[in-house]
Formats: C-alpha cells, sequence, structure tokens
C-alpha cells in the first residue's frame, strides 16, 4: 500500500492540474495585455507557483483571485524592472504591448489609447478589466481588493470620463467633419 | 455611446485578441514545472541575482524623489499615538520611487505574540536590506513587497529619542534583511518588523500571501 501522504499529494496535484488549466488562458492574456511576453511568461509562472502553494485558499471561482495576485506579482517585476533601468541605463521591458493596430476600415475610430492614456491609472484599469477580462463588477472589486458597490460606482464614473475623453477628441477634428450632416441640412 | 458599445470598442482593441492558445505541451510542461519540488520562481531568481554595488547616482536619484505618505497611528502596542497623514501618490516621472513611513512613540506598551492574523492588519509590509542609517531615519531597499506599494525605497524617519527607541526594538543594522509591516504610516514594531528569519518570513507569507 502506498503512503498516505502520497495519496493525498496526488489528489492535490489533480485538483491543481484540473483548477490550472482552466486559469492559464485568462491569466496569459491579461498578461500579455499588460506586459512584454518576457515578463508576462515570468509572471505567469509565479502567479501559478502562489496558486499551487495557495491552493487550499482559493475560491470558488479562483480567476479573480488570480488576477488579484497576477497584479501583485505584476508589481514587483515592474519595481524589478524600474531598479534595472537605474542601474544599467536600460530601455524599457515592461511597456505595456501596443494596442491592436488599425487596420484600414478603422481610421474613423476614435481616439481610443489617447482617451484611455488620459484617464487615471485606476480608471483604465477598471476599465480593461471590465471589457477585456470581461469581468462583472463583483469580480472587479474582487482583483482590486475592493467593496462590489465602490467597484460599481468607479466603474460607472470610468465609463462616462472615457466618454467624455473620447466626446473631446472627436469635438477636437476639423471643422466641418463631424457637423457636415448640420450644414447640409438648412 | 452606450455601455455595450463601448465595450465593444475597447474589445476592437485588446491587445491580446490575436495571441494564439498556449500549445498543449507548454501547458503540461508549465504545470509540471510549477508542482515539482523546490523550484526556483523568477521572483526568487531575481532575489537572489540581485546586486547590492550600488552608485552615488543611485543616492541622488533617492534624494530627488522624496514622496512623503506619513499616517494616522495605530500600531500593535498600547498607547499608540495618532499622527497626521501627509499623503502624496507617487509620481510617474520620479526615477525612485520612495515610501516614508514614521516610528512610533516610545512606549510602555506590552507587545501581542506575532501571528498571521495579527500582522494580516497591516496596510503595508516588505522585505528590504538597509541601504543607510543616520540619527533621524533608516532607508531600506524593498526587495519585495507584500502589501501595499510597489516603491523601491522606503525611509522610516522619526524625531531622535523615537528614532531610537525603534532602532533598538528592530535592531537595524546596516546592510541587513529585514521584514517590516506598517500601519498609517507607522512602523509596527514589537517583533512584528524584525531581522529578516525564515521563521518571521513563513508568518509574513501566511499573512499576506507570497
Amino acid at each position: 500500500m502506498r503512503p498516505v501522504a502520497e495519496v493525498v499529494d496526488d489528489a492535490r496535484r489533480e485538483r491543481f492540474e484540473s483548477l490550472a488549466v482552466t486559469l492559464i488562458e485568462p491569466l496569459r492574456r491579461y498578461l500579455a495585455r499588460r506586459a512584454d511576453p518576457t515578463t508576462a511568461d515570468d509572471v505567469l509562472a509565479e502567479t501559478l507557483l502562489v496558486c499551487w502553494r495557495r491552493l487550499e485558499e482559493l475560491p470558488g471561482d479562483p480567476l479573480p483571485w488570480a488576477y488579484r495576485v497576477a497584479a501583485n506579482c505584476l508589481a514587483n517585476a515592474r519595481r524589478g524592472v524600474r531598479r534595472q533601468e537605474r542601474l544599467a541605463a536600460k530601455v524599457a521591458v515592461v511597456d505595456p504591448p501596443a494596442s491592436v493596430v488599425p487596420g484600414p476600415g478603422d481610421t474613423e475610430a476614435p481616439d481610443l489609447d489617447a482617451a484611455l492614456a488620459a484617464l487615471r491609472d485606476e480608471d483604465a484599469e477598471l476599465l480593461r478589466l471590465w471589457a477585456w477580462e470581461q469581468l462583472t463588477p463583483a469580480e472587479i472589486a474582487e482583483v482590486l481588493d475592493i467593496t462590489p458597490n465602490a467597484a460599481s460606482i468607479r466603474l460607472h464614473r470610468a465609463r462616462e470620463k472615457l466618454r467624455a475623453e473620447l466626446g473631446a477628441r472627436k469635438g477636437d477634428r476639423p471643422a466641418g467633419h463631424e457637423e457636415s450632416d448640420e450644414g447640409s441640412r438648412s | 455611446m452606450n455601455d455595450d458599445q463601448l465595450r465593444e470598442l475597447m474589445s476592437s482593441r485588446d491587445p491580446a485578441a490575436s495571441l494564439p492558445p498556449a500549445r498543449p505541451e507548454r501547458v503540461a510542461r508549465l504545470l509540471e514545472d510549477t508542482m515539482s519540488p523546490d523550484v526556483q520562481t523568477p521572483a526568487d531568481q531575481r532575489q537572489e541575482a540581485d546586486p547590492r554595488r550600488r552608485t552615488p547616482l543611485t543616492w541622488v536619484l533617492a534624494a530627488a524623489a522624496v514622496l512623503v505618505i506619513a499616517g494616522v497611528g495605530f500600531f500593535a502596542l498600547n498607547g499608540g499615538e495618532g499622527r497626521q497623514p501627509t499623503a502624496t501618490p507617487p509620481s510617474s516621472e520620479a526615477p525612485r520611487t520612495v515610501l516614508h513611513l514614521t516610528a512610533p512613540p516610545p512606549t510602555q506598551g506590552r507587545c501581542a505574540m506575532v501571528t498571521a492574523r495579527l500582522l494580516g492588519n497591516q496596510d503595508s509590509a516588505f522585505d528590504g536590506t538597509v541601504t543607510a542609517i543616520d540619527g533621524r531615519s533608516v532607508t531600506l531597499e524593498v526587495s519585495h513587497w507584500y502589501r501595499g506599494g510597489d516603491q523601491d525605497l522606503v525611509v522610516v524617519e522619526a524625531p531622535d529619542p523615537e528614532m531610537q527607541a525603534l532602532i533598538q526594538s528592530v535592531t537595524f543594522d546596516q546592510g541587513g534583511r529585514y521584514l517590516v509591516s506598517a500601519t498609517d504610516g507607522i512602523v509596527t514594531v514589537c517583533g512584528f518588523s524584525a531581522a529578516y528569519s525564515d521563521d518571521l518570513a513563513a508568518i509574513y507569507a501566511e499573512a499576506f500571501g507570497a
């Protein structure tokens, strides 16, 4: 008969494997949106290790919890990179990746990148979690360690701010571009 | 533009949209690496490879990047006194970010036992190495934040008698590695902040996660 510890260990490994396969893809995407490929790989490995070590603490829906771990690991990685840059005067490597290059049909799309960049980091991150990770306010609350109520209110305000920024950018366009309908009506 | 349209607009610029799924063999390798004992995380490697050499420029930059986050008092002793917070958010232009903490006033309070539960109530906690000490301040370079910050340096400042008391209670030494926690800008003493040991590190890990 095999020792009890070994059987327990196997069960734990199985449990982790079944959970991890559901976490890996969303985490890879989360990190790809926020870090260069090398850092994303490092932080993914680190995040999985934390999940493995704290397997017993994982909540029923582990993804928001895992995003939070990834966010912490990423913050530490960024800090490490800042230190390296200062010591070696290197070029930044933890820049967020460039957004998808607009195709030919996108030239009229409002300047989302600039509008997002104009928001406070906290607001932009809320919107990313909402639109890119497709999280609900309750899930966002768990990732950011705030109350669901606060997440709802902040998300609502962040959307309003983004709309205002997008509107302001539309307004900046050359005269006649947006107002052409009105002009032709009279 | 309604919420759905806004979400759709953002999704259309998702940087991960073109990311192909991980290959199964890569996932298998990742899982195996994670579960293999004695695995070295990238963080461990970074920490070990962490160069100890520092240039004079580093200190000039550190001095240039002073941001104050001090706060209202609570600490794990009886008789902690309040202080007024003066906080500024970290500046993205600062070459080195600094978190400022203060020391608790000297007290006759008795110490509670260091437990993960009590420690988990602290709002900031880090692992760092003392890089400078003078009569009024101790500077630590952070190697890992458990909670509450991403600054590179932490400067603990206090008027002389209090600093002396803090240095005595935590026994900060130049070059030493410490685990430090704080709440509302005040360092938690009484064994909650102390020289690095595996035992204390285990309590920090339990209280804050990785």
